[in-house]
């Protein structure tokens, strides 16, 4: 039977389970008609040519992996100057399992920011960012914003040299940007100084403000990918009033069951990283001492690199922000409609072109 | 023949295919939700240790600050211990109620231990129960002086 004439099975749960499950089923169903609910959400259909290599879902589920172990971590770490380091060794030596949590929660930050990166080079290669995704491209910049958010403010907590130094190069640079520098430094330090209102109020973004803002956004993303679903690479959406032709496949069970399958397997990848490379930590915080060759983790390497070779700071700060300016405004500076790579050679030239130059600039950061 | 219809094809001993996959998915999905679980309740749970004392001696005051008849409560590692200067000799006690966990005070009028929640009261020489709710005495601790110094003796 062709996958495409495959029946849609509804509804989701009902199918020949008799007993308890069967009449807790029913009792819901009767209360809140969640089978129509469960219906619209998980009966769509996905394009069988789509090939998403499931980026964009091992990102959601490595941020459901940090909600988890952050939370976890939440519970013993203390965001002072004085005792957040001591926690720390704390969590990694005295609990039961605290080296895995915390090295699941450093490894599965790593992993979030390569699969995001990952997804959007996806997501260009088949030109998925053109019509009628424009949106969900922009609201997706904003989803890469948040996570290097994230992943800026975590660094500090663990208030080592590393962190400690990181943290002063990083607010130096935003208190670079023209005119509203002085006002960022202040607002992301707390004051002059990274101090332990910096150390708070970093804590505060890290564990409050940025999950809240990613669930959001997130949630916008998938409803817009809900309503449009999953990109055919080989063949542009038909505009209006055309209907879609290609073949296609249930998205549950059919596409789910393999996306599940890639999540447990990111989670023994996960497990197997943090049991090899365990999270470092250097000596603490010191105010004092700047170490020798402090270096940012590896997705600001390339900004650092960059920093070390434009003679003016002006310019080295705001290149990393016109770059990714033109990147969240590509759907509308790309007008060629053609989604097939043969046909738009200019727009893959450019994109194999910057993310040649972005590894360039990475390894020569870390090799420097 | 007609045995297909008594059993499911797929199935030798009655166990219908569909059953035996659902069992097997069953025991996969607990299997994975027992392994994922017991870091994190074991995660949850802090060490017992935490903030205890490693043992040794730990010095909790002279002969001048606890003079004879009188008592204080002095930190041991993280556990208050209540110290009394008495005919006896200098005798020392864990300074939690057994009661409800309140931490006793020496009620030097009374000349013995004074639980203040609810007004369990100790002998300031061995500890036991003189009146009041709580079910057993004050655990005795390991207390020595030497020369002006008192110290507390842990394992």
């Amino acid at each position: 039977m062709a996958v495409d004439d495959m029946p849609v099975p509804t509804p989701p749960v009902s199918s020949a389970r008799p007993g308890t499950l069967q009449r807790v089923d029913d009792w819901v169903e009767e209360r809140l008609g969640w089978h129509q609910l469960a219906g619209v959400l998980l009966h769509v259909r996905v394009p069988i040519r789509a090939k998403t290599f499931f980026f964009g879902g091992i990102t959601l589920f490595l941020f459901g992996v940090q909600i988890a172990t952050g939370t976890l971590l939440a519970l013993y770490y203390k965001p002072t100057p004085e005792a957040a380091y001591d926690s720390v060794i704390f969590i990694t030596s005295d609990l039961d399992f605290g080296w895995l949590i915390r090295s699941v929660h450093h490894w599965a930050a790593n992993l979030m920011i390569l699969f995001l990166v990952l997804h959007m080079i996806r997501i260009f290669f088949q030109a998925a960012y053109k019509y009628p995704r424009e949106l969900t491209w922009i609201v997706g910049m904003g989803l890469l914003g948040v996570t290097m958010l994230f992943g800026f403010t975590g660094y500090l907590l663990p208030w080592d040299q590393r962190a400690y130094w990181a943290t002063v190069v990083g607010t130096e640079i935003a208190g670079g940007i023209p005119i509203i520098g002085d006002f960022a430094l202040e607002v992301l330090r707390g004051g002059a100084d990274v101090t332990e209102a910096t150390l708070s109020r970093f804590f505060g973004i890290h564990v409050l403000v940025l999950p809240l803002m990613l669930g959001a956004i997130v949630a916008v993303h998938l409803v817009f990918v809900h309503q449009q679903g999953l990109a055919d690479p080989k063949e542009a959406d038909p505009r209006p009033p055309a209907v879609p032709t290609g073949r296609t496949k249930p998205f549950f069970p059919n596409y789910i069951l393999e996306e599940v399958i890639a999540w447990l397997f990111l989670l023994a990848i996960l497990v197997v990283m943090a049991s090899i490379w365990p999270a470092g930590l250097e000596e603490e915080a010191n105010p004092l001492v700047t170490p020798e060759h402090t270096k940012p983790e590896w997705y600001f390497l390339g900004v650092y690199e960059l920093l070390k070779h434009i003679p003016i700071k002006v310019v080295g700060i705001l290149t990393p922000v016109v770059f990714l300016a033109i990147l969240a405004l590509l759907p509308f500076l790309d007008r060629n409609p053609e989604i097939r790579a043969r046909k738009r050679p200019v727009a893959i030239f450019l994109g194999i072109v910057t993310i040649a130059v972005l590894i360039g600039l990475t390894i020569w950061g870390y090799v420097s | 023949m007609a045995t297909s219809q008594a059993a499911p094809r797929g199935s030798s001993d009655g166990v219908p295919r569909r059953r035996f996959l659902g069992l097997l998915l069953g025991f996969s999905v607990v299997s994975l939700g027992a392994m994922v679980a017991a870091p994190i309740v074991a995660f949850l749970l802090p060490p017992k240790s935490t903030g205890a004392a490693g043992g040794g001696k730990t010095l909790v005051g002279t002969v001048a600050d606890i003079p004879l008849g009188q008592g204080k409560v002095v930190p041991v590692g993280s556990t208050p211990a209540i110290i009394i200067n008495t005919e006896q000799g200098v005798k020392g006690f864990n300074a939690i109620c057994p009661h409800l966990g309140c931490i006793v005070a020496w009620d030097q009028g009374a000349g013995n231990i004074v639980c203040p929640c609810h007004d369990g009261r100790f002998n300031a020489s061995t500890g036991a129960v003189v009146s009041g709710p709580p079910p057993s005495g004050l655990p005795p601790l390991d207390v020595s002086v030497e020369g002006e110094e008192i110290y507390v003796v842990s394992a």
